[in-house]
């Protein structure tokens, strides 16, 4: 065995850059592997992980402490079934105003205000993910999903408050958090929220009976509003993931394959190439078990370097892949789970095992003057034809000929590198159509990019005062030419005749509006629609077009204002779970009032509200309780700046109505888009690995040829010009290739995506491949080839000509 | 006769090597001479035809081949000058696989971005006078050690090189083969050709070349004319 070892050690010694290249393709492939098995296992179960390690709230409770004493309170938290509580922090729904950095004004927004000393806690771990804790009085931390940002100010009650951090709680206790003593000063402790793990809370029935536990311990009344349960907030979340699992099952599928065709053809190509080598242990006694005992060996010390630290560098690369991909998926952090970091570099060793042992026992099983000779002079056996015809072409340079005749003398290992450029390229395609299509989805077809302006009147009696002109971005917004609305105050009411009249009269008399609707809103329980939660959302648009809402139709038209028959149009959920089509009718039914409208349309409006659009004749005829609009949207010319509209507007109109601005898409593309490329650049990155072996596999086996043609004249700029066209005829091939594989991949990712997310998909989303960028992608696999090839190219093309000619 | 190569000073060492493979060597050598070289094995012998034909750098020293100063020509650079002044014959051939015959011989002039047609005809000339005329479309490994330095021979003479350079051009084929090839390279000598040759026969030195130079341990020990040897320029 010593023999063995030492045959191993020497072996590892004279090819220290065979050595290193295994260990690098070993490295990125379990890297890449790591990071794209870690994203599928997070795809299946996000929340639940995400849970688990947050110690997430199986129930939040909110009591009246003007109810219930502090020995009441403290009672609740022992009550059977208990295994961990957080709290009694106090808490408060406030009304804020909250500032952005740089833009004039503030956005009025109420929170769920909470006061805790710290992040952590038995339950409810919250995750910092921007900033740190507040350390004193006049600090706030904002939860991810509330407007503002770090620096932001909000002010609560006139006490002015700066955003330290920004944190995330799983099951979404709060909107915001500041220290006990400035929750005090701020709003009282009128309020305490309790936070809960059960040890039975699997189901609906064991949340309802913990939930029962905790009332029955306080006293009667004092659970405010009902308590939220995280079950509800997991199938919400689940819902968020589930449109994108398709595409991370696209992208991680990929970049597995690609690990593996890499690593099979890497390391198989080193064993191939030492096969002289292995004749020459086999002249001097190694028996065929040892050489390949040996070869395993060989590669498996560069593999298992490779493997360790992949495991650790994929580990690192996911810290901003997954920020990502949780800020996606709406969960507070995502991580790499353990059975990963084990499952995958085992994995990769016991395949680069593989990929060594059979081409070492191929070699091991040679006479020891056949693999000698095999290996010091390897006779091509392929790629004469292509040899004589292109010499034929008398036109084009000899270098180019000779590197376009380069991949016919090794067909295997010339169909692998296409595989891999062709993956790579058809990620890129992929990768570029899905970011189009969601930037469509987001900023044009989204709520902010429509009508990025609204109008409203609050409720009498709403809480608070309007506070001064509201207008600025809102969550998660950035400024855009197109933005959407937040209904100012704390909802909206009915809009009087006299409120309609003097909205239209403020938006008539501020310039820069395009089109306005009013809308009506309602919710019906509809039969037919199972038990969908809330109902079917109903918008009425008024007396305008309800094209210029801009929602996109999937197909069919919009409903006709002065029909004979009522129209309606309605999203794909409605289709789904009332089982009809475009063209059919369907029964209304609200109580005793009947009507039979004409499903004109299809409208683009995914997520888990069945829709229905209809005119507002219609909607009295179903509801006559719905007295009219509640709002105005508006949409802008081009080049009006949404925040200065809403501004002027508000001006215009006075105090009394709430204005407000918000753009659509921003964060949640952000993070979509910078997941696509990411993903999208570790696929280019395994795939020109895969190109640079290949070449400087190529490379050593021709050094001997390439010292040849040196000798005759070849100047190195003729010598890079040939091993680059020598990859470019592969890279071009599969690159041409790999845009219909995008395409197709994109066109099916689509649509199971949107399948995910209750919705068809609007044509303007799917066809999103012009001509010129066809062209262009089709280039991508050929500047992935070259990319590749650039290195050891110039090592060809700068080695001395003695140096080449010398080598067996 | 002018001089063609001219050695100053030449040492060539190589990394870590106790000993210099060409050590402080000096030597002339004039057009149409036919020069052999001879020497043990390691004593430098083909590192000194490396140096003048420009594939590798000395250590120290100049080498001039007619006016290129070819220790300080670039990659780039020296293989322009292998192209138009020196054709290159191996003991091992070094004929390329995959490729005919015709097209081997074609390949320095393809380098050089000659006319094809220019080219087609000499590479035709060459292989008909060479005697593989026949054989032009067939692949090496068909071919006998003798049709391959043939082969060679016809490539390293595509260009028209002012030098020709063969390293052991009989090492790899029988003796009598080995007889047809000294004769073949007397023939081109005899017509002008200069003609360095590398051997350690001293039976071949001294039929085809008119001088020896004996080499060892990386310096000059001998270089001597050959009694009765082949008059430069004129047909045996």
């Amino acid at each position: 065995m010593s023999a063995v070892f030492r045959a191993a050690r020497g072996g590892l010694g004279g090819r220290k850059l065979q050595a290193i290249i295994i260990g690098l393709v070993v490295l990125v492939a379990t890297a890449a592997s790591t990071l794209a098995l870690g994203m599928l296992a997070d795809a299946h179960s996000p929340f639940d992980h995400a849970f688990a390690s947050q110690n997430g709230a199986d129930v939040a409770v909110t009591v009246d402490t003007s109810i219930a004493s502090a020995a009441d309170i403290a009672a609740a938290t022992k009550v059977a079934g208990v295994t961990a509580v957080a709290g009694p922090f106090a808490a408060e729904n406030v009304n804020a105003q909250v500032s952005i950095p740089g833009i004039n004004g503030t956005v009025n927004n109420p929170m769920n205000l909470v006061g805790r000393s710290s992040p952590g806690g038995p339950v409810d771990d919250l995750t910092l993910q921007q900033g740190h804790w507040a350390t004193s009085d006049n600090q706030i931390v904002i939860s991810s999903n509330a407007p503002g940002q770090l620096g932001s100010t909000i002010t609560v009650n006139k006490h002015v408050m700066t955003v330290v951090g920004v944190a995330n709680s799983v099951t979404n206790t709060a909107d915001a958090w500041v220290l006990p003593a400035e929750m005090n000063a701020i709003a009282g402790s009128g309020q305490a929220q309790l936070l809960y793990r059960f040890s039975s809370s699997g189901s609906s029935t064991d949340i309802t009976n913990d939930i029962n536990e905790i009332k029955a311990a306080l006293p009667s009344g004092a659970v405010l509003g009902g308590p939220v349960s995280y079950l509800d907030i997991r199938e919400s979340e689940q819902s968020n993931v589930a449109p994108w699992v398709p595409f991370i099952i696209a992208f991680g599928v990929i970049a597995l394959v690609i690990s593996v065709l890499i690593v099979v053809n890497v390391v198989g190509g080193a064993v191939v190439a030492g096969t002289t080598r292995i004749g020459v242990l086999k002249s001097i006694g190694f028996t065929p078990s040892q050489v390949v005992a040996c070869y395993v060996l060989l590669v498996a010390v560069p593999a298992v370097t490779g493997a360790v630290v992949g495991v650790v560098c994929g580990n690192l690369l996911a810290a901003p892949l997954y920020r990502q991909n949780a800020q996606v998926y709406q969960v507070g952090v995502l991580g790499v789970p353990f059975w990963v970091d084990l499952a995958v570099p085992l994995a990769v060793l016991a395949l680069t095992i593989a990929a060594a042992v059979a081409p070492a026992s191929r070699a091991g099983a040679m006479s020891p003057v056949q693999a000698i000779a095999t290996g010091r002079a390897p006779r091509p056996r392929h790629g004469f034809f292509a040899q004589r015809l292109l010499a034929r072409l008398t036109g084009v340079p000899r270098p180019v000929t000779l590197g376009f005749a380069s991949p016919a003398a090794r067909p295997g290992r010339t169909f692998v590198t296409v595989v891999a450029v062709l993956f790579g390229a058809a990620a890129v395609t992929f990768g570029v159509g899905l970011s189009i299509s969601l930037n469509r989805v987001y900023n044009d077809i989204s709520n902010g990019a429509r009508m990025p302006v609204q109008v409203s009147a609050p409720p009498p009696g709403a809480l608070g005062p309007l506070g001064p002109v509201s207008v600025g971005p809102g969550r998660g917004s950035k400024p855009h030419r197109v933005i959407h609305v937040i209904i100012n105050g704390p909802g909206p009411g009915t809009l009087t005749a006299a409120q309609q009249h003097a909205i239209t009269t403020a938006i008539a008399a501020t310039p820069g509006a395009l089109h306005y609707l009013s809308e009506a809103d309602d919710n019906l329980s509809l039969p037919g629609l199972g038990d969908v939660d809330g109902g079917a959302q109903v918008t009425a648009y008024g007396s305008g077009d309800p094209s210029w809402s801009k929602l996109v139709l999937i197909s069919g038209g919009w409903y006709s204002q002065s029909a004979s028959t009522p129209e309606i149009d309605v999203n794909t959920l409605f289709l789904t779970d009332t089982n009809t089509t475009v063209g059919d009718t369907y029964t209304l039914v609200n109580g005793t009032r009947k009507v039979t409208a004409k499903i004109v349309g299809q409208v683009f409006a995914p997520g888990n509200d069945v829709s229905i659009y209809m005119s507002n004749a219609t909607l009295t005829a179903i509801d006559p309780t719905v007295a009219g609009p509640s709002t105005y949207d508006i949409s802008l010319k081009p080049g009006v700046n949404a925040d200065a509209y809403a501004s002027a507007l508000q001006s215009t109109i006075g105090n009394n109505y709430g204005v407000n601005a918000d753009s659509g898409g921003g964060k949640a593309l952000l993070a979509v888009v910078t997941l696509v490329v990411l993903l999208t650049l570790l696929i280019i990155a395994v795939a020109g690995l895969g190109v640079l072996n290949t070449v400087a596999l190529q490379i050593r086996e021709r050094s001997h040829d390439i010292g040849i043609f040196k000798a005759l004249g070849m100047t190195p700029r003729q010598t890079l010009t040939m091993v680059i066209c020598s990859v470019g005829i592969t890279g071009l091939v599969a690159g041409i290739v790999a845009v219909p594989a995008g395409i197709l991949l994109h066109h099916n990712v689509l649509p199971a995506m949107a399948h995910a997310a209750n919705s068809g998909l609007p044509a303007s989303v799917i066809s999103v491949y012009s001509v010129p960028e066809i062209v262009i992608l089709a280039l991508a696999g050929l500047v992935i080839a070259i990319a590749g090839a650039l290195l050891p190219a110039s090592w060809a093309a700068n080695s001395r000509t003695a140096t080449a000619l010398r080598t067996e | 006769m002018d001089t063609l190569v001219q050695l100053e000073n030449v040492t060539k060492r190589y990394d870590g090597a106790p000993v210099a493979a060409i050590d402080d060597v000096t030597l002339r050598i004039d057009a149409g001479e036919a020069v052999a070289i001879m020497g043990p094995s390691g004593s430098g012998k083909s590192t000194l035809l490396n140096l003048i034909a420009g594939m590798d750098r000395p250590t120290s020293g100049a080498v001039l081949v007619g006016d290129d100063r070819v220790d300080q020509l670039s990659e780039a650079g020296a293989a322009r000058f292998r192209r138009k002044q020196v054709g290159m014959i191996f003991q091992f051939f070094n004929l390329l696989d995959d490729m005919t015959v015709i097209d081997n011989v074609l390949l320095p002039a393809q380098l050089a971005g000659a006319k094809a047609k220019a080219a087609r005809q000499r590479a035709d000339e060459l292989i008909d006078t060479l005697g593989i005329g026949p054989r032009r479309d067939a692949y090496p490994a068909r071919l006998s050690g003798g049709e391959r330095q043939r082969v060679a021979i016809a490539r390293a003479l595509i260009n028209k090189p002012a030098l020709l350079l063969a390293d052991e051009p009989t090492g790899a084929v029988d003796t009598t083969t080995g007889d047809e090839i000294g004769r073949l390279l007397l023939d081109l000598n005899a017509q002008g050709q200069t003609l360095i040759l590398v051997t350690h026969s001293p039976e071949l030195a001294h039929r085809y070349a008119q001088r020896v130079i004996h080499i060892a341990d990386g310096r000059i020990d001998s270089d001597t004319r050959v009694a009765n040897g082949p008059v430069p320029g004129a047909r045996p």
